[in-house]
């Protein structure tokens, strides 16, 4: 439409302006009956006020049933809404009493007796007996199981597997017996985890909006959630657990995507603390009078070979690679002190077993020695362009270092890189001779973090890595008890890792997260969630 | 009048229609299978594949078509794979924001714009007018993200007088209403709430006005200069009219016309703005969301949203040409667009 | 941006007339020399140009290697050594934009050539044929306008995935109905004309007549529109670089700079300032080079 060369009387225009303005008071006069989502008058500006504690994360919860999510943006809300059956501890993940103040296990590892709290109450006011929590893990077996609930059969197990949970059975309000399939280990552990681990109340799952509108017992009440914005929390009053009772009346969860506005609603007094930071921020961050808050994380980042074809099937040359790259230059340049590289799969903290773990070393000239005698010229890369827990600069910069070492070494590198949702996928379907991947530790349990290695599955196991002799080793860590000879085993695991090069190992990284000296008591738990019900500010 | 409304409205039908098919074809046929993004990690391929039947995705292309149009004409966009929420209710609960944020972008863009073209126009080739025009030409020529990022670094980093980002304190923010938060507030009397949501929404509409507000100013100021060349002007100066008077009273209001279609056609082309602003802004709109979306291959939502933008900007040509022909007696009803 | 362009674009550049043609761009030409933004405008545009071509041929005249890594020199600030500092990579910025100049110039003509020939033909065709045909054309132009051009680039480019090329397409295809949409409305006015009935008569083809008679008509608009059309375009693939959905790594493009910067705005804000910075003033020389070509083929304006 031509605009230049119209003319119009002013009544005309006027008329038609006062029709719009009148239609649109009109419309909105009715609707003058809105109230506030906290109580009026509580804080004053936002993240400023003793009573609120504001966290700012990168996105939003996939969503707030644990059942049905699987990232750490959903569990560092879960766990301040719900319970768990056993706890970990603070800062390690030793299990402590939850909903369960005991348990027994049968002589033959299969049955579990758990005592459970007595008179727990759900936010909702129902009870939350030995039948609630039945019907919480019912949900997540087999047959009644469906396709998006990510972490049950990891954490349940399966029945094609011979695995996990048989049946759960409500003796009486406060007796539960859970029977095993096969013995494990690891199951105490995984009744502790953020995910599909919590027992959701049941009317929350029979009115079927647990997702999006939580009901728990824990210390933390479900207020609301804007999509893409915050969610909102408040103290539950009524807490069964005394001694870990809510100190802060509101909890804000605020989404902010980027990593610098992060810093910046931190450094401007928005939000009171802040996860998903680098080594670059650090500075900045501490300069405006804020604390880092630092600790070994639970993980590991690695690059995987493809070890089922490609140019690096063949070990001659995945030991080239790793003499190609000085991961311990590299890792320092690009993560700073914030993260040590890699000698083990397994941090070292987490199992000090693997301290005698020796991987392939540096050596330039060989690897280029190597490539050469093996004829290899070119080599194709996947990887992601986010930040990771375990990478906190994302797959892009680690991806270019490393093609930047092969160049020197003779080899050139072409980088494939996808969003993390995409990449995903990409692992699956694309054809590449390695990519960039992570872990980072569910529970503590060694098994968590070798069993990635013996998985079937693709997206577990991205480097097809298939090796029988390993897999026994798997399968006996998972059923022998704690101790010695169980470590023997996994010290073993890591020895072959270190043999094979499955991996290419590059570095441990460390839980990082601003906070306002005001917050007292914060601190990132191993397993990346934060529970808040102990966290205190100052006015 | 009904009469060409009715027929701009049966030629959008087709329109919208359109859309949909082009959406549908680039998400559907050239994306990543979105299987292993909504099932997560640990899913084995069999579950992923009873997942993809499950959500009707071995279907053949024209049947899964057509589920999603009779879906969408009884207003069920289907479900988001990533949140198993409805459609329509992610987009509604977001919509708002993005209107907000539109608004009150165009208005300052109209406001700014208006005032800066006139002044220009009236101080013809002196400093003023210098200084408009090179803001105008800087305005229509900085990346909306560049902008927005200085603005963050300036009010946010440096002088630590505006919030960097969200769009409320969320214990402030307003229950029930429009989802309007500057006029809900307002409207319960809540003028610490209605402070504390005017300064959240300040810098990321002024980063999103710019482009617009440049626009308008340089509109303003061409039409402004050709009215006052016009021979009706001339003759009222002649007449001994004060200047003032005369820029006031004839020459603004002719030029104003062409400037409100330009109004018109920003708000639409301000939707398209408003999904890298409000990305910089962490903005809980619409547009941020989109593009979440497409990055991690939710079909339904980026098919609903893309339905819903183009229905919306279909519908703010309908009304800038119904409006038009409502001013404008010259144009026949009839005539087609061109 | 496009519509509005569009329409200045078109009202001013109608008093255009065949039979002037030869007068006509003199005249243009004369009007532009003595345009000083312009001028200097085409200065910076050559200069660009000049560096995107030399940095193609001899990569090997800039003081560092643009793609060479050196961990150890990673976000140093500007300095004598490096103008523009480094970047997490310990690469040379200012080295980067220059190399960045191939990649947003190609972007920027590539693009734009695509939807030129395409959305010339279309609306070409639209207008001069009418009819069905017109109708089928148009209302896939406006199917296309109701989508945010930037919303369709990205669902593009999500789809297609990273690649240059692949963004040329995607901005090339979204700017199509701009060019139609001008077309049309020319060839709409001109198809009436004396001089086409005559052709016609005389028997010349519809193909010939469109050329030779209609096209040249159009030129001027066209050519304005294209102008303001690479700065929309260099806009556009700064934003798809700035969303991650840009080019490959090591590729050296503007937007995805200023995108990984931003991750650094306090500890090493030169990483987001100088792309911003090449950016704007590319985008800028274009839009003012665009005006002065309008103001020159509008004798309204030079008046003025």
């Amino acid at each position: 439409m031509s605009a230049s060369d119209y003319s119009v009387s002013r009544r005309r225009f006027i008329e038609a302006m006062g029709l719009a303005v009148g239609a649109s008071a009109f419309g909105l006069a009715g609707c003058g009956t809105s109230k506030r989502a906290g109580e009026a008058g509580s804080a004053a500006a936002g993240g400023k006020g003793a009573d609120t504690l504001t966290y700012a994360q990168g996105a939003d919860p996939r969503g707030l049933d644990p059942a049905f999510v699987d990232d750490g943006e959903s569990a560092k809300v879960i766990v301040n809404i719900y319970d768990t059956l056993l706890s970990y501890d603070k800062d390690n993940c030793d299990l402590v009493p939850g909903l369960a103040k005991e348990y027994k296990v049968s002589d033959d590892g299969l049955t579990y007796t758990f005592t459970l709290q007595e008179g727990v109450k759900f936010h909702d006011g129902t009870a939350c007996d030995a039948k609630a929590v039945k019907a919480s893990i019912d949900r997540q077996l087999e047959p009644a199981r469906t396709e998006d609930m990510p972490y049950a059969s990891f954490v349940y197990g399966s029945k094609d597997a011979g695995s996990g949970i048989a049946s759960v059975e409500a003796k009486d309000a406060t007796t539960l017996v859970i029977t095993l399939r096969a013995a494990s280990t690891p199951f105490l552990k995984n009744m502790a985890m953020a995910l599909a681990a919590p027992i959701v109340a049941p009317s929350a799952i029979d009115a079927g909006d647990a997702n999006e509108k939580p009901v728990g017992s824990g210390p933390y009440k479900f207020v609301s959630w804007t999509k893409g914005d915050s969610v909102v929390l408040e103290a539950n009053e009524d807490y069964w657990d005394k001694e870990n009772m809510p100190q802060t009346k509101n909890v804000i969860f605020r989404i902010i995507a980027e990593n610098a506005s992060r810093v910046t609603a931190l450094n401007n007094g928005e939000v009171d603390m802040i996860d998903g930071i680098d080594a670059s921020v650090v500075k900045t961050i501490t300069d405006a009078g804020n604390k880092l808050f630092q600790e070994d994380g639970m993980n590991i980042n690695y690059l995987a070979f493809r070890n089922d074809t490609g140019v690096f099937a063949d070990l001659a040359a995945r030991k080239a690679f790793l003499k190609a790259v000085d991961v311990q230059e590299m890792v320092k340049s690009l993560y700073g002190e914030y993260a040590s590289p890699a000698t083990s799969v397994m941090p070292t903290w987490m199992a000090p077993y693997t301290k005698e773990v020796k991987q392939t070393a540096y050596d330039p000239e060989a690897a280029k020695k190597e490539f050469a005698d093996l004829g290899i010229t070119s080599c194709t890369m996947l990887t992601y362009t986010n930040v990771r827990p375990y990478n906190s600069i994302g797959g892009q910069p680690l991806a270019e270092a490393i093609q930047g070492y092969l160049a020197d070494a003779g080899v050139e590198m072409e980088i494939v890189s996808y969003d993390w949702t995409t990449y995903q996928t990409k692992v699956d379907t694309d054809a590449f001779d390695c990519c960039l991947y992570g872990w980072v530790g569910d529970n503590g349990d060694p098994d968590n973090f070798m069993n990635l290695l013996a998985d079937e599955n693709i997206s577990m196991n991205v480097g097809r890595f298939r090796n029988d002799e390993y897999k026994k080793l798997i399968a006996q860590g998972l059923s022998l008890p704690e101790g010695d000879e169980r470590n023997a085993v996994y010290l073993k695991c890591e020895q072959m890792v270190a043999e094979q090069s499955p991996w290419m190992l590059i570095s441990h990284a460390q839980t990082l997260a601003g906070y306002n000296p005001a917050v007292k008591g914060f601190a990132i738990h191993p397993t990346g969630v934060v529970h808040l019900a102990g966290v205190t500010k100052t006015a | 009048m009904i009469k060409y409304i009715a027929k701009r409205l049966a030629q959008a039908i087709p329109v919208l229609l359109g859309v949909s098919i082009l959406v549908f074809l680039i998400m559907r046929v050239f994306s990543a299978d979105p299987a292993p993004v909504v099932l997560g990690q640990h899913a084995t391929a069999e579950a992923m594949e009873a997942w993809r039947e499950a959500n009707g995705l071995n279907d053949p292309l024209i049947v899964q078509y057509f589920t999603f149009l009779t879906g969408a004409l009884t207003g069920n966009l289907g479900e988001s794979y990533y949140t198993h929420t409805p459609v329509t209710q992610e987009l509604m609960s977001r919509f708002p924001a993005t209107i907000e944020l539109a608004v009150v972008a165009i208005l300052i863009a109209a406001l700014m714009g208006v005032a800066l073209g006139v002044l220009s126009a009236v101080r013809k080739n002196t400093a003023i007018d210098g200084i408009a025009m090179v803001f105008a030409l800087i305005g229509v020529s900085m990346p909306i993200f560049w902008l927005g990022i200085l603005l963050i670094i300036l009010f946010s980093g440096v002088l630590h007088i505006l919030p960097s980002g969200g769009r409320i304190d969320p214990l402030l923010a307003p229950v029930g209403g429009t989802g309007l938060y500057l006029i809900d507030t307002l409207l319960a009397g809540d003028f610490e709430a209605f402070a504390d949501a005017a300064s959240h929404i300040i810098l990321p509409a002024l980063a999103l006005s710019m482009y617009s507000m440049a626009v308008i100013t340089r509109m303003t100021r061409s039409s402004m200069l050709e009215t006052l060349g016009e021979d009706y002007v001339r003759t009222a100066r002649a007449k001994g009219l004060r200047r003032g008077r005369v820029n006031r009273h004839h020459a603004l209001r002719c030029a104003m016309l062409p400037v409100t279609t330009v109004i018109g056609l920003q708000l639409g082309s301000l939707l398209g703005g408003a999904m890298l602003t409000e990305t910089v802004f962490a903005w809980p709109g619409m547009g941020k969301y989109v593009v979440e979306c497409i990055l991690k291959s939710d079909f339904p939502v980026v098919q609903g949203a893309v339905l819903l933008i183009g229905a919306i900007f279909i519908v703010i040509n309908l009304v800038v040409d119904v409006v038009y022909a409502y001013l404008d007696p010259r144009i026949k009803y009839a005539q087609e667009e061109g | 941006m496009s519509r509005l362009m569009a329409t200045t674009a078109t009202a001013a550049a109608a008093p255009a007339r065949p039979a002037k043609r030869e007068s006509l761009w003199d005249d243009v030409r004369h009007s532009l020399a003595q345009n000083v933004p312009a001028m200097i405008s085409l200065g910076v545009i050559a200069v660009l140009a000049l560096i995107a071509i030399v940095t193609a041929i001899a990569p090997q005249i800039l003081p560092y290697d643009p793609y060479a890594q050196d961990l150890s020199a990673s976000f140093l600030p500007p300095s004598a050594e490096h103008w523009f500092g480094t970047d997490q990579q310990g690469r040379d910025i200012f080295c980067r934009i220059l190399i960045g100049s191939q990649i947003s110039l190609t972007v920027g003509l590539l693009s734009v050539a695509i939807s030129l020939v395409i959305g010339v033909a279309l609306g070409a065709i639209a207008g001069y044929k009418g009819g069905v045909v017109d109708t089928v054309i148009m209302r896939f132009m406006d199917m296309m306008l109701a989508i945010p051009s930037i919303l369709l680039a990205i669902a593009f480019m999500a789809a297609l995935g990273r690649g240059i090329d692949k963004a040329i397409i995607a901005i090339g295809f979204v700017s199509i109905p701009e060019y139609a949409r001008i077309v049309r409305s020319q060839v709409l006015a001109v198809k009436q004309a004396d001089y086409v009935a005559a052709a016609r008569v005389i028997g010349d083809s519809d193909a010939l007549i469109i050329f030779r008679h209609v096209l040249p008509n159009v030129m001027p608009s066209i050519i304005v529109r294209a102008t303001l059309g690479i700065s929309a375009a260099i806009l556009d693939a700064a934003a798809l670089g700035f969303l991650g959905l840009g080019v490959q790594p090591p590729a050296a493009e503007w937007g995805d700079m200023l995108g990984r910067g931003r991750n650094y705005i306090f500890a090493a804000p030169h990483t987001m300032i100088f792309p911003g910075l090449a950016i704007t003033v590319t985008v800028l020389a274009f839009n003012l080079l665009g005006d002065g070509i309008r103001d020159a083929f509008d004798p309204k304006a030079r008046k003025r």
